[in-house]
């Protein structure tokens, strides 16, 4: 047997390892493994003679047409690469550097970090730059940033593209999340979703007809009273006024506030859509539009991405889903509440100094809580807060500030009180 | 309720500003100590035993006590109704409630029943009629004409400068105004065992039981079971002793149902009604009715919710729909033990009203056709829309889910054919002139994205549907959307499911208030939450589309103030904290309840604020309680005193309001 393996001839085993190597390729794509069985089963090897197999199998490898694996359920197995890859391999200078090149080939499109590289190789830290400088250089592998590890330097192989675990999806650009893209495009979807979700009404308000009602709540308070004092009695109708006047006092600015630019906006009003209506955008509409509009020239966004895109706008409260015949739309929420001026003609008007005094911000302005509008819902040592500690009511400057009146009482503020 | 310490301390400050410091001191030490009798609260306070004496006494008048006597012992239990105590803080909202649906003369008597407490009615006539001696004496006098003063205040009188008007004029008046309370239950009768607590009642009704039933002792799961409908059915007939009263009007069978009719039209059939209202037994004491009050309040919160979410004309329906709907329900939330039983006669309350009783009572100024978007008859599935709920949903049933299920078992597919949608045309559109046409000309083409401007006015007359449909579109709009304003049980009823919707209502509250501290972005991430469960720290920035960074410290943000929570689950038994895995989540029932201490602690706060100015303006009010002075501060009081008076009642204005706005907030989360 020995004398019989060395008496091959090179030649014939060259001409079996060309042999094999085409017939490999034949038999599947580069991530197939072949196991010892399987290349014997390609009747390449005369007589199934293991030994020579072994030459032949042994003389790919080197020749880095063949990838030697362990598979725990195979043992060992191969797999082929392609000519001009192994001709990379081939070109590398020392064994170093193939060790380190094939580390990163085999990490495919998720890119490796070079911590691990190191790490598996257990080679010396200088050793492991040389090698991945002299194979930037050459322009074989790139370096790449995984979105999941922001901080950590990874390598590629240069004619790969990184996965999309890697690089996060659209809504990233350079391993950072587009925040700018993405508002943007919510932008869009939203403004998309308003003006096809409710009905735009030159109506108005419902006028003091419908009012009345209300108005009565209003009139109530003459005397209501907490302590029958007369002084409370108008406290407490203001209050009343102040509850049931929060709304228009709250919205009713958004459109007479521009009227000074765009006048025929003034009376606009968006009205909810009468029930059972069909129409309500659904995301592959929307989808559709966003692709059609071509503001997304670059990047192509899937019904899914859009589908979170929209998700985000719901969960932001903006948008709700309605499901009609199991047709489920989403329409705008608060819909007489809305804003009538697209918010990208918001946006311009607050670049030439329209409207700065208000947030821009999709939707309108959450109903004010009672708690957020006085210092304590906001005040960071409310705990703490009570008679005889270290900040109490009596002493909170910003509870006068809140009342109109300066700090007359001159106490150690506070220091961990934060001004809101 | 649940007596916390800023609960506890909040309801003494409010007795404290409404009855003075005795009694509050009396009721905090009895909060503080528990049940105790007449020497342990001398011992407690170190007060005179005269002095708790006329403590109590004003504690009891106005209910804000309880007591028990055993039988065969001397000394009396008393004990703190901290329920009652909280509703002082309502008077306000009370007086105006009642004020918008029954006008100002009953008004004025539930301000009166308010500031005396408990009261028979022969006291509270006599308070009338000596009242009205004196206004006649004085019209005599002056010789003034004007009787009609509606806004006029005239019983407490300290700072009205008008003209002296009383809004109850005579004493079948005053008698007919409370016969209408009483119907509309705001106003009940004092009985021996409205001064028991409910513990005391119930000990009392099952050991009553017990004796006449179980003599050998109660024995078995069936017998369990008897024995607490029986207790049941006692406790229901104490509670329906302070009904007496309204039993006995309605018994007046034609008055009453006459009255029904005309609820809420006004003051101007107070005249009418004189001569059929029977006369009220002078013996009898009545007093306010907080339970019943607060299903009014709650209706009209619920309103001010719709407004928000539909706008005003919807709300409006709304409104009418919730005052019919709860005419005869007697508490916002059913008792666990009184009304487990589903053939109650409080159960039977709340069934359902049908569309032509909500006509009736519809204002005829009110214009049905605003408030809503038209679109064309082709856009619009009625099939969809008058789909019929039954059934009340399911308890914690997500609002997704229910929509789901809801939709598998309507089998349809109206896509194709819109032809079967009939409805409208045979039921709702009798006078079917040419309706469609115009639909078909100016409807809303939604498809296109283009934005089309109407010519409502132009369209208007000939588009108009008929009021009984617009009516039911404005409901059907309610029953539409997710938070499940209405439950369109039958097809022409409909019901409210209140449980579940205060439910939503407290999670916008909550929803309100994160948006308010946290942004829109924090909303966002608490939402998130409360849809998905349970999430990892990293899974967390891919489903918010936002940068790690920032949503780590939003997260903090949060967590400092109590909105999202979060749990560390160590990988392995060493629990290596960088290896752990941290899940945030989000329990609305603990945010919901940190929210509500947070309120009754930011009203104390205010309430010490005020304590704050007075003691800083004593000189200049001070002044002002001079009787030369009083009523005349403008012109008897120095410009720089009277500068410093109208800026502290200013204040004063601003944190009762401020208080009374939190109690919004309080009701919401804790009573209704």
């Amino acid at each position: 047997m020995a004398s019989d393996a060395s008496s091959a001839n090179p030649a014939k085993i060259q001409v079996l390892k060309d042999a094999l190597y085409e017939e490999v390729r034949q038999h599947g794509s580069q991530t197939r493994l072949f196991t010892q069985k399987d290349l014997l089963d390609l009747d390449i090897i005369p007589n199934n003679n293991i030994s020579l197999l072994i030459q032949v199998v042994q003389g790919l490898c080197d020749d880095k047409l063949l990838v030697a694996t362990a598979n725990p359920h195979t043992g060992l197995a191969w797999r082929w690469r392609s000519r001009e890859d192994a001709r990379k391999y081939t070109s590398l200078p020392d064994d170093e550097t193939v060790m380190v090149y094939s580390i990163i080939d085999e990490a495919g499109a998720d890119g490796i970090w070079n911590r691990t590289i190191k790490n598996r190789l257990n080679m010396h830290e200088a050793v492991v730059k040389n090698c991945i400088k002299y194979l930037e250089t050459k322009g074989y592998i790139a370096s790449m940033k995984n979105v999941e590890h922001p901080n950590k330097k990874m390598y590629i192989v240069a004619n790969l593209k990184p996965s999309e675990r890697a690089t996060g999806g659209p809504w990233f650009t350079d391993g950072e999340l587009d925040t700018a893209f993405v508002e943007e495009l919510q932008a869009v979807v939203f403004e998309y979703i308003k003006t096809n979700s409710a009905y735009l009404s030159s109506q108005g308000q419902p006028g003091g007809r419908t009012r009345a009602p209300k108005k009565g709540t209003i009139r109530g308070g003459g005397a209501a009273a907490l302590d029958g004092s007369g002084s409370d009695a108008r406290g407490t109708k203001r209050s009343a006024a102040d509850i049931s006047n929060d709304d228009d006092v709250v919205v009713t600015p958004a459109p007479t506030s521009t009227t000074g630019s765009k006048s025929k906006s003034s009376h606009m009003i968006y009205l909810p859509m009468p029930p059972g209506y069909k129409k309500y955008p659904t995301v592959p509409e929307i989808a559709k539009f966003i692709q059609q509009s071509g503001i997304t020239n670059n990047t192509t966004l899937t019904e899914a991405d859009i589908q979170q895109l929209v998700d985000v706008l719901m969960y932001d409260g903006l948008v709700e889903p309605i499901t009609v015949n199991r047709r489920r739309g989403y329409r705008v929420t608060r819909a007489m509440k809305q804003d009538t001026v697209p918010f990208h003609q918001r946006q311009k008007e607050r670049e030439t100094g329209i409207g700065l005094d208000k947030a821009l911000r999709l939707g309108p302005e959450p109903p004010s809580s009672a708690l957020t509008e006085m210092p304590c819902g906001r005040c960071p040592v409310f705990e703490l807060c009570g008679e005889g500690g270290p900040v109490s009511p009596k002493t909170c400057v910003y509870m006068l500030e809140w009342l109109g009146l300066e700090a007359q009482v001159k106490v150690a503020v506070p220091a961990a009180m934060v001004s809101s | 309720m649940l007596v916390t310490k800023p609960a506890a301390e909040l309801c003494s400050l409010l007795i404290d500003e409404l009855h003075g410091e005795l009694p509050s001191r009396i009721f905090s030490t009895l909060l503080n100590k528990g049940r105790s009798t007449l020497p342990q609260l001398a011992q407690y306070t170190a007060m005179t035993p005269r002095q708790l004496r006329h403590g109590i006494a004003v504690l009891i008048q106005h209910n804000l006590l309880y007591y028990h006597l055993e039988p065969g012992s001397e000394l009396a239990f008393y004990e703190a109704n901290i329920d009652h105590a909280y509703n002082l803080i309502r008077t306000g909202k009370i007086l105006e409630m009642v004020d918008t649906s029954f006008g100002a003369p009953a008004k004025d008597v539930v301000q009166n029943l308010l500031l005396s407490g408990q009261t028979r009615i022969s006291d509270l006539i006599a308070a009338y009629q000596g009242k009205m001696d004196q206004v006649n004496k004085a019209t005599a006098h002056a010789a003034s004409d004007d009787p009609f003063g509606p806004e006029t205040n005239g019983v407490n009188g300290d700072s009205s400068p008008k003209k002296p008007g009383l809004p109850v004029k005579s004493t079948a008046q005053l008698n007919s105004v409370i016969c209408r309370l009483v119907e509309a239950q705001l106003i009940d009768v004092v009985h021996t065992k409205t001064f028991e607590s409910p513990q005391d009642i119930l000990k009392t009704v099952e050991k009553e039981v017990i004796d006449k039933h179980f003599r050998g002792g109660v024995k078995g799961t069936k017998a369990k079971a008897e024995l607490e409908s029986l207790v049941a059915e006692g406790l229901r007939k104490v509670r329906d002793e302070s009904k007496s009263l309204k039993r006995k009007l309605e018994q007046n069978g034609a008055a009453s149902k006459r009255r029904k009719l005309f609820a809420g039209a006004g003051t101007a059939n107070g005249g009418l009604d004189e001569e059929v209202d029977p006369l009220l037994d002078p013996k009898q004491v009545i007093r306010i009715n907080y339970e019943k009050c607060l299903v009014d309040l709650r209706n009209r919160r619920l309103v001010q919710f719709a407004t928000d979410v539909f706008g005003e004309t919807t709300a409006y329906v709304y409104g009418i729909l919730l005052k019919l709907l709860t005419k005869d329900l007697a508490r916002c939330r059913p008792d666990p033990v009184m009304d487990s039983r589903k053939d109650d006669d409080d159960r039977q309350g709340i069934s359902s009203v049908s569309t032509a009783q909500i006509l009736d009572n519809l204002k005829t100024s009110v214009d049905l056709s605003l408030g809503m978007g038209k679109a064309d008859r082709q856009q619009i599935s009625s099939r969809a829309a008058n789909k019929v709920h039954e059934n009340p949903p399911k308890k914690k049933t997500l609002i997704e889910e229910a929509e789901v299920v809801g939709d598998a078992s309507a089998d349809e597919d109206e896509d194709g054919g819109s032809n079967d949608e009939s409805d409208y045309d045979s039921d709702y559109k009798p006078s079917a002139n040419g309706t469609n046409g115009t639909n078909g000309v100016n409807g809303l083409n939604g498809t296109n994205g283009a934005k089309v401007k109407f010519d409502d006015s132009a369209a208007n007359k000939d588009r108009r549907l008929d009021r009984p449909t617009q009516l039911r579109q404005h409901l059907l709009l309610l029953a539409e959307s997710p938070q499940r304003f209405v439950r369109h049980c039958g097809q022409e009823d409909w019901t409210v499911d209140f449980e579940p919707l205060m439910g939503a209502l407290r999670e916008a509250e909550l929803d309100w208030m994160i948006e308010n501290t946290s942004g829109q972005q924090g909303l966002r991430l608490v939402r998130i939450l409360r849809a998905k469960g349970k999430l990892d720290e990293k899974a967390l920035p891919n489903v918010a589309l936002m940068r790690k960074s920032e949503l780590q410290q939003k997260m903090l943000e949060m967590q400092t103030a109590g909105f999202v929570h979060v749990q560390e689950v160590p990988r392995d038994v060493k629990a290596d904290v960088k290896k752990s895995f941290f899940l945030w989540y989000c329990d609305v029932n603990r945010s919901l309840d940190r929210l509500l201490d947070t309120s009754y602690k930011s009203m104390i706060h205010c309430i010490q604020v005020l304590d704050l100015l007075r003691e800083k303006e004593k000189d200049v009010l001070a002044t002002t309680k001079r009787t030369d002075v009083r009523g005349r501060e403008k012109d008897t009081m120095r410009k720089e005193y009277y500068e410093r008076y109208s800026r502290f009642l200013e204040n004063e204005r601003q944190l009762f309001s401020q208080v009374m706005r939190l109690d919004d907030l309080v009701s919401v989360l804790r009573d209704f």
